[in-house]
């Protein structure tokens, strides 16, 4: 039961965040969409996963929020209740799906490795994939300066 | 209970708000959404299974998400601090304009 309210709740939060005019209320909504994604982690045993995603979480919104204040325009414009709900239960619809199919597929060969034995593991791809990261962005800066030096000229 | 089908979902929900809104803001929303329905098949996967492995990648997964969304934000930022307003339409309405004064 606690599953489904929390699909429910992660599909209408989603359709709210991008259905509402107002920046700071569509942040909002993404807040609760975040909220549910970290509840159902928890609730099927991926904690860890919980947490990472509360965590990026609460810098994405964070960050949303300030951007979203400083870059709005503060339109007055109103969305009708009846509009609001009306999406409320088109989101709720689109996730009776979710709840009442599925989809079900063979089985494969999974590895035996645990989270912490995992994350050692694969740490490598982290590190390449990080030094990838770092390497665009100082591509990114490079390009820039010399962009910013010629047009100074 | 199915989480593709919850997945597909938001990744439909996502798709449809990149392709409908006009607010920069609103399309970095839509990718937020299009991002948590990658990630949730991560862990839904991983968490069936019982293993591991799906949520140390889901980690990756977080971590490219963020270097992505600080980017699109930094972009964000410019584009509307240059041309005073975070609406695409009218954007391109001002690049336009301002190709043809040039030409002119």
């Amino acid at each position: 039961m606690i599953l489904e309210v929390l699909s429910i709740g992660l599909l209408v939060s989603a359709c709210l965040a991008l259905y509402l005019d107002e920046v700071i209320y569509s942040v909002a909504a993404l807040s609760g969409t975040f909220l549910f994604t970290a509840l159902l982690y928890a609730v099927n045993g991926a904690v860890y996963a919980a947490i990472f995603q509360f965590a990026v979480g609460v810098g994405t919104l964070a960050i949303l929020f300030l951007s979203g204040e400083m870059l709005s325009n503060k339109s007055l414009k109103k969305t009708s209740p009846q509009k609001t709900l009306a999406l409320i239960g088109v989101g709720v619809v689109l996730a009776l799906p979710a709840i009442f199919l599925s989809v079900s597929g063979s089985t494969g060969t999974y590895s035996d490795a645990s989270f912490g034995d995992a994350l050692w593991n694969y740490n490598g791809i982290d590190v390449v994939l990080q030094a990838l990261v770092i390497l665009t962005v100082a591509l990114g800066i490079a390009i820039v300066l010399y962009e910013r030096r010629n047009g100074g000229k | 209970m199915d989480f593709v089908i919850l997945s597909i979902a938001m990744l439909a929900i996502g798709i449809y708000g990149l392709l409908t809104n006009r607010q920069l803001l609103k399309v970095f929303i839509s990718i937020e959404l299009i991002a948590t329905a990658a990630t949730l098949n991560f862990v839904m996967f991983a968490s069936s299974t019982g293993q591991g492995l799906g949520q140390a990648l889901l980690i990756l997964a977080f971590s490219t998400d963020t270097a992505v969304s600080a980017v699109i934000l930094a972009l964000l930022v410019i584009v509307t601090k240059k041309y005073g307003t975070s609406n695409i339409n009218e954007i391109l309405k001002m690049q336009e304009k301002g190709e043809s004064e040039a030409e002119a």
